[in-house]
């Protein structure tokens, strides 16, 4: 009979997959932060951007990320709450809600200036 | 005489298992890195790494979920096959043999004999617990693995979710999405399929020299025997 057979040859291991998201807080802190503070330097803040989230801006906005940055609609402001899952993060402001992807170069912004909608996905300004 | 038949021959089912399983983990987690990573690129982000991949939820996921049901099958087919017979099947017992069966049938008690497991011949609650120690052990790590599932699951969805700029869920929420269930069932379905058709089966065919078929000329009617 089959159950009666069966050698069990790996015992089962509960794999619990929290992954290193409290390590990962304060890059994505410092990143989202960085990213819509509107003092900061527009080209730095450029830099933080996903290479396909700068590129939609750039081909959105018919201008280099430097010069349409100042005109976009960044809230900002103080940190409510970080959530990361993995390679993608979610970092709450007081006047925004930014997304972020992990990368070789650090965490960079996917979408910023977001609003959050009835059902299904923020709509956001950047890197829609 | 005959020549000592060897660890490696006297354990060559486990053995062959368990080195297929090694093989068909590392397959699963080689196309898994190359299926995960079509899907970063196509969404414009950066292939990760197979260490990287290994460890994420995205791997965890996939494996417990296969896990939870294989243990889940065992588990029910351990309970059901004693209450509930196939008539003819290699995977059954005689039909009216229904139930947990004598002390004598199952060498427990005063038959217990020299030669039974410590716990059998010592009696009260160990030859019990004993007694059901094979289901309770395949139910136990279908908990444990459907419980990672989910545990795993949760992470993948949530990283999902903010992929798809999304609110992340609670672990309790997602225990209420679809996705934790279309998991559960599309995996229970197959394993009931496969337990069912075995059953059934094995009342008409044969495997000659397989200890799961019955053998070769035996009538279909018969049940129990195996080869």
């Amino acid at each position: 009979m089959i159950a009666a057979r069966v050698v069990p040859a790996v015992a089962a291991g509960a794999v619990v997959l929290s992954g290193c998201a409290s390590t990962q807080e304060p890059d994505v802190r410092d990143v989202a932060t960085a990213f819509t503070d509107a003092g900061g330097d527009p080209a730095e803040r450029c830099e933080l951007l996903a290479e396909a989230a700068r590129t939609a801006l750039e081909s959105e906005e018919s201008a280099p990320c430097a010069d349409a940055l100042p005109g976009l609609p960044l809230g900002g402001g103080a940190v409510q709450e970080v959530a990361v899952w993995g390679g993608n993060a979610q970092v709450r402001l007081t006047g925004d809600t930014v997304f972020l992807t992990e990368t070789s170069a650090g965490w960079r912004v996917t979408a910023a200036a977001c609003i959050p909608q009835e059902e299904g996905p923020y709509e956001c300004e950047v890197g829609s | 005489m005959t020549a000592p038949r060897g660890f490696v021959r006297d354990n060559a089912l486990g053995l062959a298992f368990g080195g297929l399983f090694l093989v068909t983990l590392l397959g699963q987690a080689i196309s898994g890195t190359a299926d995960f990573n079509a899907e970063q690129v196509a969404n414009g982000l950066e292939p990760v790494s197979f260490g990287d991949y290994v460890t994420s939820s995205s791997f965890g996921v996939d494996v417990m979920e296969n896990w939870q049901s294989e243990y889940l099958q065992f588990f029910l087919y351990v309970f059901a096959t004693v209450w509930l017979v196939q008539r003819g099947s290699a995977e059954s017992k005689e039909p009216g043999d229904e139930g947990m069966e004598s002390d004598e049938e199952q060498r427990v008690g005063a038959h217990a004999r020299a030669d039974s497991p410590a716990w059998v011949r010592a009696g009260g609650w160990r030859t019990t617990l004993f007694s059901r120690s094979l289901g309770l052990v395949m139910g136990g790590l279908f908990l444990l693995t459907w419980t990672a599932s989910s545990v795993a699951g949760w992470a993948a969805f949530n990283s999902e979710q903010l992929a798809d700029r999304e609110d992340p869920v609670s672990w309790v929420g997602y225990l209420g999405e679809a996705d934790f269930w279309n998991r559960s069932f599309q995996n229970w379905q197959s394993e009931m399929l496969a337990v069912g058709s075995m059953a059934v089966l094995s009342v008409y065919l044969r495997q000659r020299g397989s200890p799961e078929s019955k053998p070769v000329g035996v009538a279909h009617a018969e049940t129990g025997e195996t080869g």
